[in-house]
């Protein structure tokens, strides 16, 4: 049958993504321009952001770079952030079970938070093929993605105005995640035990030495305590157990 | 090795992309044959996202505290403000772009002006 219209919905429903890929990748792009100190932005603009398709973790190169992090580190802070991806997965195996293995690596290499809430929704038109839909979305996309960062790379380095303070982007944005993570109740719990181990590593070993051991002590105190937090998730002031 | 050499830029940007490539197929590679993932991986899987970004807001504001704590930055009060008012938008707007745009503005006019 004609494709035609699911090409033309997945081009309707990825408008929102567009909007905010450009914006936060020109951010990002900016970012790396004006503070990591490399030559050649644009072109390490468009490397990244092609290749790992991350927003927090496009901001936290710039910080990485900057830094000289040791790879190790950048590993494991890599699997903390982008840790969330392996469990979208847990909801497509089904929906991707079977397709060409070339189609099935490119959709895996895309998910994305957007693109896997638009694949999950699956607005495709009556008797569309719904795979076509999810690959045309993750184009896109992945496409507004690399537009967005790549341009932010391209005018960082020229900005008309002073550009002191510009890296409170990535607080900004670590904090809009945490804000709308404890909009549920279940993460405020997970959120304070980060919030407490990382504190306790930051006054021990420093800011500049604090990731990795507070990775550490965050994953322990959630394995040994996973029971009892289970319970504190649905517990409500005032009542009693 | 230095942050910006090219050398340290392509393997930054080969871990980067390979980690999170793994992360993105582990459910396909390990799970894909319909066996079901063990619990312990789910509850930690799902637990580990909001830790791990209140860990990272935690860092951003140690490494303020280390630098801008002092007396002649105010005690921080360019960050805090700037944090309040992403925060507070997040909260009333929920929208992403603007809490950003709008927190960052804030910061970059007082640290340019009122709080070097």
């Amino acid at each position: 049958m004609n494709q035609k219209p699911v090409l033309k919905q997945a081009f309707v429903s990825s408008l929102p993504v567009l909007m905010g890929y450009t914006t936060m990748g020109f951010a990002a792009g900016v970012l790396l321009a004006a503070k990591s100190g490399i030559r050649l932005p644009a072109f390490w603009a468009f490397l990244t952001s092609a290749t790992s398709i991350s927003g927090a973790l496009q901001f936290m190169l710039v910080d990485w770079i900057q830094k000289s992090q040791p790879m190790l580190d950048v590993a494991l802070l890599t699997v903390c952030l982008n840790i969330r991806y392996s469990m979208y997965g847990l909801s497509l195996i089904e929906r991707f079970r079977g397709i060409p293995l070339a189609k099935k690596l490119y959709l895996i290499w895309s998910l994305t938070d957007e693109t896997y809430a638009l694949e999950v929704e699956n607005k495709v038109p009556p008797g569309g093929d719904s795979i076509l839909y999810c690959i045309t979305l993750a184009a896109l996309n992945h496409f507004y993605w690399i537009i967005g960062v790549t341009a932010g790379a391209l005018a960082g380095a020229s900005l008309p105005f002073p550009n002191k303070g510009i890296d409170f982007a990535m607080t900004a944005l670590f904090l809009v995640i945490l804000t709308d993570q404890c909009r549920e109740r279940r993460n405020r719990v997970y959120a304070a035990v980060g919030l407490l181990a990382s504190v306790a590593c930051a006054l021990v070993f420093g800011a500049g030495k604090m990731l990795i051991p507070s990775i550490v002590l965050m994953l322990s105190v959630l394995i040994v305590f996973r029971k009892p937090f289970e319970k504190l998730e649905s517990w409500k002031p005032g009542e009693r157990s | 090795m230095n942050g910006t050499s090219t050398e340290y830029l392509l393997i930054l940007t080969a871990v980067t992309a390979g980690v999170t490539f793994l992360l993105r197929a582990l459910p396909f590679l390990l799970f894909g044959t319909g066996k079901r993932p063990p619990a312990l991986v789910l509850s930690i899987g799902n637990v580990l996202s909001p830790a791990a970004i209140a860990m990272l807001v935690v860092y951003c504001f140690a490494c303020y505290v280390r630098d801008r704590a002092p007396a002649e930055h105010m005690f921080g009060l360019a960050e805090i403000a700037a944090a309040v008012v992403v925060v507070a938008l997040q909260l009333w707007k929920r929208n992403p772009l603007v809490s950003i745009l709008a927190g960052t503005a804030v910061y970059m006019t007082l640290v340019q002006t009122v709080v070097p």
